[in-house]
């Protein structure tokens, strides 16, 4: 009997089977363990690493942690810029299936022209094509209820700006993207925007997040602002600067607002201006901050600072005399006259009257480093301190360079240059009793400390000339407003042409400060070419500045310091018939 | 035998009550995830909402309502009657 495997001892069930054949087969299913376990032990140990990572490819995603930019308030809170949500549209063409009908209702929703929608999905090419950005968001809705294959809309932001043109340069605008561009939303981009966060997700096969990989890194909204703006004192003094320059015919305008004891700016306006929700078709004039960026020469808004300088020195006092006839001075072979010759004035009447013979006379006395350092020292020629884009230093050159007609022209403000918000940050050194203080775009609530520039006393007695220049006999009577006393001084120049003066086009300003005993503002306005008639400060800038401060002082709670002729009935009596 | 019985009997409950415990967990993390979603729609809502509170509130829409339908004026000193806290007037 051959070897074979037996089953049984009933010879029915012998096998012929060779051995070997089952040993083979128990082999071979051995081996396919084997084979088994290695592929396990591969697959688990050694490209263990390998598997994860194309598991997580298949299913893990990041996704983006969007933070939201900070919005910015006004010093009361309330808002000037923030976001609303504006999914933005687009759409991968070869996917597209809109009848006519479908599209026509699209470009009208996203209010697109048709032919440009219809060229946009016409590129089969493309796989990836923006419709429209930052659409509102019922428009979105409506678009996805339509259901057009092909056609998706993706989360994002939008700035609003509620105060419109009002507020435009001071707050600026965002971009598409979100990025600042202008005003305070590029000067605090760091602070505005945040940072995104992210989260690596599994997704199931129907899209949705079943579970978190790692810890997520979660983002990190930006930082609201506040500003020192008052939202009201500045939607005013735009309306009234917007009226101004309306009504005299001017290219431009500015007006500049100043908390005098803070330093903070509660205003800051130009016209024109644009509303920074609708930017089509913006021109640099729109978008010039001229507060800030335009400089000009200052004019007699500068003879305080040569006089209190001189006084400061001790040559001269507030009720010194001054001979200013015949009206004319001559230095070095140029002439320097009065537009209105008079005769023996006080220093307070050099002020009131704005002479610049009397101005002249008292700055000639001063040695020119004196006077540069007075100058710089009040801000002139250096950069404000102030975080925003686009802000001069203006032009005040070295003593050294200087000749004395030109110390005598720079005494009334010729031959330097500076813009609106220095010129007004300047006054507030006859604000302050003599110290220059900080100015802060920022809501602050600590103390501020000035630094000194004149004596108090010199700077009190200059306040008090600057009243008189708003009172009858003074160039400013239109300064005056109801209830509260004022004081500054008004500036009149022809403004520059290629080397020469234009001898039409003149720049008409004042700045004063309000209430005089205790001054809380200084107020700066500026009138580019007004060309309806009248053309000095007194008259085109003066009544702007009387406005705004009438306006601002009683936002700020200040009761008026003046008598008032009251208007009001309080008891009333009934009248018998 | 009895004992590799029950082991295994074990081995298999928990094996299914760990995938049952899994698919709960999904469950329940999406259902957060919806929540959170929700959330953060809510607050976006809302915050819309008070933007849209803001700019009917601002002032140039103010002052024009006050002036054109309410036929108001701006104040003045003159017709406006101080009075001084008594707090504040006590040194």
């Amino acid at each position: 009997m051959s070897r074979s495997v037996r089953y049984g001892a009933s010879p029915l069930l012998a096998s012929p089977t060779p051995v070997w054949r089952s040993k083979f087969i128990v082999a071979a299913i051995a081996l396919g363990f084997a084979v088994l376990a290695g592929r396990a032990a591969y697959v688990q140990v050694l490209g263990n690493e390998f598997y994860q990572r194309q598991g997580e490819v298949r299913f893990a995603r990041t996704l983006e942690l969007p933070a939201s930019r900070g919005r910015i308030m006004d010093r009361h809170g309330l808002v000037l810029a923030y976001n609303v949500p504006a999914p933005s549209i687009w759409a991968i063409p070869e996917d597209v299936n809109a009848t006519p009908a479908q599209l026509a209702q699209l470009a009208r929703l996203m209010e697109v022209p048709l032919p440009e929608l219809q060229k946009k999905l016409a590129d089969e090419d493309k796989t990836f094509v923006w419709l429209k950005r930052q659409v509102s968001e019922p428009v979105a809705r409506q678009i996805a209820e339509m259901g057009i294959k092909g056609i998706y809309e993706r989360k994002g932001y939008k700035r609003q700006y509620p105060d419109g043109e009002a507020a435009a340069h001071v707050v600026g605008f965002a971009n598409v993207e979100n990025l600042g561009q202008e005003g305070v939303e590029l000067a605090f981009e760091k602070q505005l925007a945040g940072r995104a966060g992210s989260r690596r997700v599994i997704k199931d096969r129907l899209g949705r997040v079943v579970e978190d990989v790692r810890e997520q890194v979660p983002p990190v909204d930006g930082q609201d602002l506040q500003l020192s703006i008052d939202s009201k004192v500045q939607f005013f003094a735009y309306q009234k600067l917007r009226d101004a320059v309306i009504e005299h015919k001017a290219a431009a305008g500015s007006v500049v607002v100043l908390d005098a004891q803070s330093g903070e700016v509660l205003a800051l306006a130009n016209y024109p201006s644009y509303t920074p929700d609708k930017r089509m078709n913006l021109s640099g004039a729109q978008l010039r901050n001229r507060a800030l960026t335009d400089t000009f020469e200052p004019g007699s808004t500068m003879k305080p600072f040569a006089v209190a300088l001189a006084m400061d020195k001790g040559l001269a006092r507030s009720d010194s005399m001054i001979q200013t006839a015949p009206g004319r001075l001559t230095i070095g072979g140029s002439t320097i006259s009065d537009a209105h010759p008079q005769g023996l004035l006080s220093v307070s009447q050099v002020i009131q009257k704005s002479s610049n013979v009397g101005t002249v006379k008292l700055a000639m006395q001063l040695q020119p480093k004196e006077m540069w350092e007075g100058y710089a020292q009040a801000g002139f020629g250096q950069k404000p301190n102030i975080a925003f884009p686009g802000v001069v230093s203006g032009r005040l050159r070295p003593h050294k360079t200087w000749r004395p007609i030109e110390q005598a022209t720079m005494s009334y403000g010729y031959g330097l240059s500076a813009s609106l918000f220095q010129l007004t940050h300047a006054y507030t050194v006859f604000a302050r009793d003599g110290d220059l203080v900080p100015v802060s775009l920022l809501k602050t609530s600590e103390p501020v400390v000035g630094v000194r520039v004149f004596q108090d006393k010199n700077a009190i007695a200059m306040r008090q000339m600057l009243h008189l220049v708003t009172r009858p006999g003074g160039t400013a009577q239109k300064a005056q407003t109801i209830g509260y006393s004022v004081g500054g001084k008004t500036g009149t120049t022809h403004k520059q042409e290629g080397k020469g003066y234009s001898a039409k086009k003149y720049r008409g300003f004042f700045v004063g400060l309000a209430p005089i005993e205790n001054p809380r503002i200084v107020v700066g306005v500026m009138i580019d070419e007004p060309s309806n008639g009248r053309y000095y400060g007194g008259d085109v800038a003066a009544p702007v500045f009387a406005e705004t401060v009438q306006q601002t002082l009683r936002m700020m709670g200040v009761p008026p310091d003046m008598a008032v002729k009251p208007q009001i009935v309080t008891n009333p009596v009934a009248e018998s018939f | 035998m009895r004992l590799n019985l029950v082991l295994t009997l074990g081995v298999l409950g928990s094996a299914i009550y760990l995938v049952h415990v899994q698919y709960e967990s999904r469950r329940l993390y999406v259902e957060l995830e919806k929540a959170g979603a929700q959330a953060r729609k809510l607050e976006v809502t809302h915050e819309s909402l008070q933007a849209e509170k803001r700019a009917q509130a601002t002032p140039l829409r103010v002052e024009k309502i006050a002036k054109d339908t309410l036929q108001m004026r701006t104040v003045t000193p003159a017709i406006t009657h101080y009075v001084t806290l008594k707090e504040a007037a006590k040194p």
